[in-house]
This record gives structure tokens, sequence and C-alpha cells, in this order.
């Protein structure tokens, strides 16, 4: 019984909760509003988020978490966005561990290269499985507009990363 | 501490590790995968109506702060095209019947005899990599993976996954999306009219090629009126002269080398930012050169996942390649896919995909 309660209110759980609300607003609101036709990505941003925030290790499982449920509405083949999403991650959590003490700046520079990396990343996977036609110029276009809203959105998503996977004392 | 990291090393590992069996398995079309799928979109589907409808004001806010003056150009647009379009119109719809009634006479399958399913774009796809949209309608009202949507100008796209009440259609624009077709060549602008003479008596007359520069006057001496429906980017319809009070009736109809001359290709979506193309066309001296304009359809037969003749769009740009490779063509879309609302699935399967009971 505490076993199973020590589950439940893992940070784990947590994060595979707020990644379903993540996913939500992922799939309805920013798949509509495209700001220079492109749809924000919040799911990257907040896997990003995580690499920056608790390192490689952190970031690329929230990352392989949070793209295995991604993969599960996708046409695309299934573990393709968990692979692309876990070394987006991992690339934000090596980004950081280049700085000493890291200030905020460091970690929006950090949000900001992960998230550019982390959506070329995905054309690059599909072209891989033999989904080619992606891997145009537009990438670019793509990336950096993706790369500017989520460093926008990036204060609101530490917030939420930090209470997400915070470690907490069970009072059981 | 390096128990812990161990511990995620470890996990980190499993996690890499069933990425690459589940794409693997996803590859192969396993069924474990589709069920997978079903499961997590039964709980996810919830929360996910619950944040679309929590969201749609933010949605609508910011569409009527953005898109406002972009509405009311096309709306101005729009309410100009409409105008130019009421008449012509009406005598296309008019030609279609008549078109289907003769291939209904002709025992040949029309479009009008295939039953579709009505439904409502209810989602973009949420990555940048796919073009995709999601509909109300699934396996519950007989829609199939490969079955063509369509919506009031032409093709869309086709099923590419299906639930039971709701379903996802790949765009034309997708890299992944291709389908064979039908070109729509007029090889001379110029027509050159055949008028077949007749009179009441039962003698059959001859039949005399007019010239170009000739009149029909010298033919037929009464007044005759013709009447010419012309739609854009297709070929004239025959037209026929009505019987003159002398007994005498003229018909013109066009030579055959003045019909239409149908190649097929195969169409192949490039992403949003650029058109599709059609490649795979023949070289051929008799389809002649390829003018910007002709239309695209649908070319159908037992292995096409599509009904034939579903127009697709127009070519705009006619890329010639070197040697015996026929030309690649560019192809404006009829439908406009950045904003599609009401769709129709057209609930036909090739015959070679039925399934037997």
């Amino acid at each position: 019984m505490i076993r199973l309660l020590t589950i439940i209110s893992s940070r784990w759980t947590r994060l595979v909760l707020v990644l379903l609300i993540i996913q939500s607003l992922q799939t309805t609101l920013f798949s509509d509003l495209r700001p220079f036709g492109v749809a924000a990505q919040i799911v990257l941003l907040f896997v990003v988020v995580a690499g920056s925030l608790y390192g490689l290790a952190i970031g690329a499982l929230t990352g392989l978490i949070a793209g295995m449920m991604i993969d599960m509405i996708l046409p695309t083949p299934v573990g393709l966005s968990s692979l692309t999403l876990g070394l987006a991650g991992a690339t934000a959590g090596l980004l950081i561990y280049f700085f000493n003490q890291p200030t905020w700046w460091m970690r929006l520079i950090a949000v900001a290269v992960a998230s550019v990396l982390g959506e070329i990343y995905f054309p690059m996977a599909q072209s891989v499985v033999g989904l080619d036609g992606w891997l145009q110029l537009r990438v670019i276009k793509v990336a950096l507009i993706v790369a500017i809203c989520n460093v926008i959105i990036s204060p609101l998503a530490i917030v939420v990363c930090r209470w997400t996977l915070s470690e907490r004392k069970t009072a059981v | 501490m390096a128990a812990g990291q161990s511990t995620r090393r470890r996990a980190i590992i499993l996690l890499i590790l069933s990425s690459i069996i589940l794409i693997t398995l996803d590859l192969q079309n396993s069924s474990s995968v589709s069920s997978l799928r079903s499961v997590f979109g039964a709980v996810f589907r919830p929360v996910e109506s619950t944040s679309r409808v929590v969201t749609r004001p933010i949605s609508n806010a910011w569409h009527g702060i953005f898109d406002y003056n972009e509405v009311l150009d096309e709306n101005d647009r729009l309410r100009e095209k409409v105008a130019q379009q009421e008449g012509a119109t009406i005598a296309a719809a008019a030609s279609v019947r008549l078109a289907q009634e003769l291939l209904a006479l002709n025992g040949l399958p029309t479009l009008a005899g295939i039953n579709a399913v009505t439904t409502q774009v209810i989602g973009d796809s949420p990555t940048n990599f796919a073009q995709t949209v999601e509909i109300n309608q699934g396996s519950e009202s007989g829609i199939r993976v490969g079955m063509p949507v369509l919506n009031a100008a032409g093709l869309v796209g086709k099923i590419t996954k299906v639930y039971g009440d709701r379903a996802v259609v790949m765009l034309i624009t997708d890299p992944d999306f291709a389908l064979s077709i039908k070109v729509i060549n007029t090889p001379r602008l110029a027509t050159t009219t055949t008028t077949i003479a007749r009179s009441n008596s039962a003698t059959p007359s001859p039949v005399v090629p007019l010239e170009p520069n000739q009149t029909l006057d010298s033919f037929v001496s009464t007044t005759t009126t013709t009447t010419t429906t012309t739609i854009a980017r297709f070929t004239p319809s025959v037209t026929t002269l009505p019987a003159t009070p002398s007994g005498v009736s003229s018909i013109t109809v066009p030579l055959a080398s003045d019909l239409a001359v149908r190649e097929t290709g195969v169409i192949e979506g490039r992403g949003p930012a650029r058109q599709p193309t059609v490649r795979f066309i023949d070289n051929s001296l008799r389809f002649g050169d390829i003018q910007v304009g002709v239309p695209i359809v649908t070319a159908g037969g037992s292995r096409s996942l599509s009904p034939p003749d579903i127009l697709i769009g127009s070519v705009s740009r006619v890329v010639e390649r070197l040697g015996s490779a026929g030309p690649v063509l560019e192809i404006e879309l009829v439908a406009d896919l950045t904003n599609l609302s009401f769709l129709r699935v057209l609930l036909y399967q090739p015959i070679t995909e039925k399934v037997t009971p």
C-alpha cells in the first residue's frame, strides 16, 4: 500500500499527468494558433526546460516519456517522437553542463538552441525510417520560429516543470 | 546517489530500446501497437476535448486579433468570385449531370453512385512535419483506411488512420501522399469541326471536313444559331445546330484529334510550402505539349484507392526533362488545404481491397 502511494505521489506519475494536459494543449490550442504558419511546440519546450533544469538524464527521460505519449496520437511510427524528444532533452541537459553556474539567460539560450535542434531531429528521424520529403529549407524557418515561441513561453514552462519534477517527501 | 544514477541509466536504456522496438513493430503494422494507440486514445480524448472547450475563447481571440483583416479581404474576394462563377456553375452542373447520365447509360462507374459521409475537421496536425487533419467520423460510419476525402472543390487527401469515432486524413501536400492521376491535355487550341449535312430523306449524307477558314454558311443556307458553353480549363462540349425549316440539319462534332488526350501519372506531395508534382508522364508525341491550366483528375482503376475523375487541380508549371523522361508537372490544387472545415469521405474501396465475407 505504502509502495503504491509512493508510486502515485512520485514525480514521474505527476509528469505523466502534466504531460497529458500539455499534450492536449498542443493538439488543440497550439496546433490552431500558428504564428507565421508554424505550430509552437510546447511538449518540446517542456522537455528542453526539464533538461536545462535537471540535467541530461532527467531531460532524456522526460523526452522519452513525452515522446512516447505523443507518438500514440501521431500518424508517424510509434517510437519516433520518443527518440527525438529524448535526444532534445539530453541536448538541453548537455548544453547546461558546459556552464559552471548557469544563470537564467544561460538557461534561455540552452532552451533556444535545444528547441532548434529538437525541431530538426524529427524530420531527420523521419528520413531515417523512410518518411522522406520533410528535410527542406523550411525546416530552418520552422525551427527558428519554434525556438522564439519557446523562449517567450519558457518562464511559464520553467514554473510548471519545477513543480512537476521537484522531489517531495511523502507524508506517509 | 550512485544507485539512483544507475537506475536512471537503466531506465534510459530501456526506454531507448523500447522506442526502437516500437518503431520496428509499427513499421511492420503490428496489431499490438494499434491496440496500444486505441487504449491511449480512449484515455487522451476526454482530456483533449476538455482542453478544446477551455481554450476555444483564447483561440477565437487570437484569430480575432490577427486574422480579422485577412478575413475581410477574403470575404471581398469570395463575393467577387461567387458572382463570377454563378453562371458557370449552372452550366457546369448541367454538363456534369449529362456526363453522369451518359456514364450510367454505358454502365461505367460515376461518383454519384458512391456513398459518402460528411464530416467536420476537428483538429490540425500537432507537429510541423505531418500534413494531416483529424475528422469527427470513423469506422462506426463505415470509414476505412485509404478512402478518398473531398471538399466542395475537389480531392483533399486520403484516410490514413481510423478510430471508432474519428479518423486522420493525410493531405495531398504530405510528402508521403501518392496517387495515380490523369492529365487531360488539349493538344491544340484551334478547333477544326466536321459538318454532317443531313436531309430528311433516308439516304445518308457524306461527312465533309470543314476547313478552319470556311464558314458554316457555305454548307447551310438558312440562318442558324450556335450556343457554345465554355467552362474554364475544360474542353468545349459538342455544339449542336438545330434542325432547319428546310429539313436539313447540321451537327458539328470535333475531330478525334481535337478531343482531350488523357495520360496517367502519379501525384506526390512535397510539404506545405511547395506545390505537389506529377511524375511518370509519358513523353509521347500524341499527348503533345502539356498546356498550363489543363485539369488533373484521379485515374481510378481496380488498384487505385480513389474512383476515377475526381478533380484535383490544374497544371501550374511544366518542367521539361532531358531524354525520354517525361515532364514533371507542378499542380495548383483546387481545394484550399489551409482552410478546411467540412469534408466528404467517399466510402469507396477498390475491388482489390474489398474483403469478401
